[in-house]
């Protein structure tokens, strides 16, 4: 019989965590935004509504919103300080609304690919 | 009308067999296509590495128009859907599907003509998501005013276009205020265009359930990715299944045509499947570059089959082959 004692809260295995990287969403009037070396992070990817338009093939219609999504990967083992640290440096000169940490969970990759 | 490119992708499982179905049918009606075929979904992995090569992609880029059998999307982990990475790609923002009664196939309603429009890219699509903790999961439902203005515009024009009467958008504006209210917002935007054409809204769940106890209400429904994914199937269900639902993915600059069904590999080499729903994808794709009489002729030539009852597939109650109903449907045109 189901009761209160026996529906405590579950827990997920736990995994071991790393942080590998930082998705900045950018806002910019000037099209697919181009980035210094930043030393620690490196640009991968560029989207706009989720859809790559940096490296690779694109249709001239897919910049339809000024929002970009850039991945960035840490080149080397790095802290919450280095993307602190990243993160101003970025903002010298771009305006960006959001930031979101990358996380390994395991070997699996805690976030999607562009597509 | 001169000559027409065709990017023709067969797809794996049961799809080349429906195609050089579809396309023996399209060759009939003597429009001049050129077909160029090119290879798409789980097939070219090994070959390629992508589910999506290069040379197809180049293919479609230069026709600008492409018809397409159905593929295999990998579930859970693995490699992204080629149909999905097909439609951002080309920015094919409308998914057009149409609904109607099939008259061999006995269903409980008179009359269901139902078109759906639906948002083709942005929305929970965006693929954006992550694990924002060890045990939260986190994706980014992307509404933005331009992709919500140019879906319900599109559709508005086609409805013109067509001699449709109503658009409703459906949307759950009464819970995500900013997103759904911002689709909504662009909707009623873009109806202030189009004085001859009746428009409304109804939120999703009221939608859902008004589709299945009084379908013929509705005429035209604009929707976001998701309730447009699920209910263009649910109104496929309406009227008698996949195998008979066609579907169109329209951008500014490019389209693709293809079966809104599965790749059903346990049934690929009997030549067995329906190849309706392509085929009359081929229909929308023919109407598409101005070939109404060709695609007037193949719809009255696959109606003449399914009312005379003779010449069916498993699915609509018949035991005929994909060659042997695509073979009857070529006698009926003629």
């Amino acid at each position: 019989m189901l009761t209160k004692a026996t529906t405590g809260r579950a827990k997920r295995p736990a995994k071991p965590i790393t942080l590998v990287g930082v998705d900045v969403y950018i806002i910019t009037e000037n099209g697919i935004p181009a980035f210094d070396d930043y030393g620690a992070f490196k640009i991968e990817f560029v989207s706009n509504r989720g859809t790559k338009v940096w490296p690779g093939y694109v249709s001239e219609d897919l910049m339809l919103v000024n929002w970009y999504r850039c991945r960035f990967m840490a080149t080397k083992a790095v802290t919450d300080a280095d993307v602190d640290s990243f993160l101003t440096q970025l903002s010298k000169k771009w305006k960006w609304s959001a930031a979101q940490k990358l996380w390994n969970y395991g070997d699996e990759a805690g976030f999607s690919k562009a597509y | 009308m001169g000559k027409h490119v065709i990017t023709m992708l067969p797809g794996e499982g049961t799809g080349p067999e429906i195609c050089e179905a579809v396309r023996r049918i399209i060759d009939h009606t003597g429009v001049e296509i050129v077909w160029e075929y090119e290879e798409i979904g789980l097939d070219c992995l090994d070959k390629y590495g992508t589910l999506l090569p290069e040379k197809t992609i180049k293919s479609i880029a230069k026709n600008k128009l492409a018809i397409k059998g159905p593929t295999t999307t990998p579930i859970g982990t693995g490699h992204k859907s080629a149909n999905v990475t097909l439609r951002k790609m080309f920015d094919l923002y409308a998914n057009v599907r149409p609904a109607k009664l099939i008259p061999v196939l006995k269903r409980p309603w008179d009359k269901i003509d139902i078109l759906t429009f639906r948002e083709n890219t942005e929305d929970s699509y965006a693929a954006i998501e992550h694990m924002v903790s060890d045990e939260v999961a986190q994706c980014l439902k992307v509404i933005t005013w331009p992709g919500s203005y140019r879906i319900a515009d599109f559709a508005f024009k086609w409805a013109k276009a067509n001699g449709r009467k109503k658009i409703q958008c459906v949307h759950k504006a009464n819970i995500m205020k900013m997103t759904d209210g911002l689709f909504l917002e662009a909707f009623r935007e873009a109806a202030k265009k189009y004085p001859e054409i009746e428009y409304g809204d109804i939120i999703v769940d009221n939608c859902s359930m008004q589709l299945v106890r009084n379908p013929g209400q509705f005429d035209c429904l604009v929707l976001p990715n998701l309730y447009g994914d699920i209910l263009s199937d649910l109104c496929a269900g309406l009227v008698g299944g996949l195998g008979f639902a066609p579907g169109a993915n329209i951008g500014d600059n490019c389209a693709i045509f293809e079966a809104v069904h599965g790749s059903a590999p346990k049934y690929a080499g009997m030549k067995k499947v329906n190849p309706s729903a392509v085929l009359l994808s081929g229909v929308m794709m023919l109407r598409w570059i101005g070939e109404n009489a060709a695609a007037d002729k193949i719809e009255n030539g696959m109606n003449k089959v399914l009312a005379e009852g003779k010449t069916l597939t498993y699915d609509a109650g018949g035991t005929a082959s994909t060659d042997e109903y695509a073979d009857a449907i070529i006698k009926a045109m003629n």
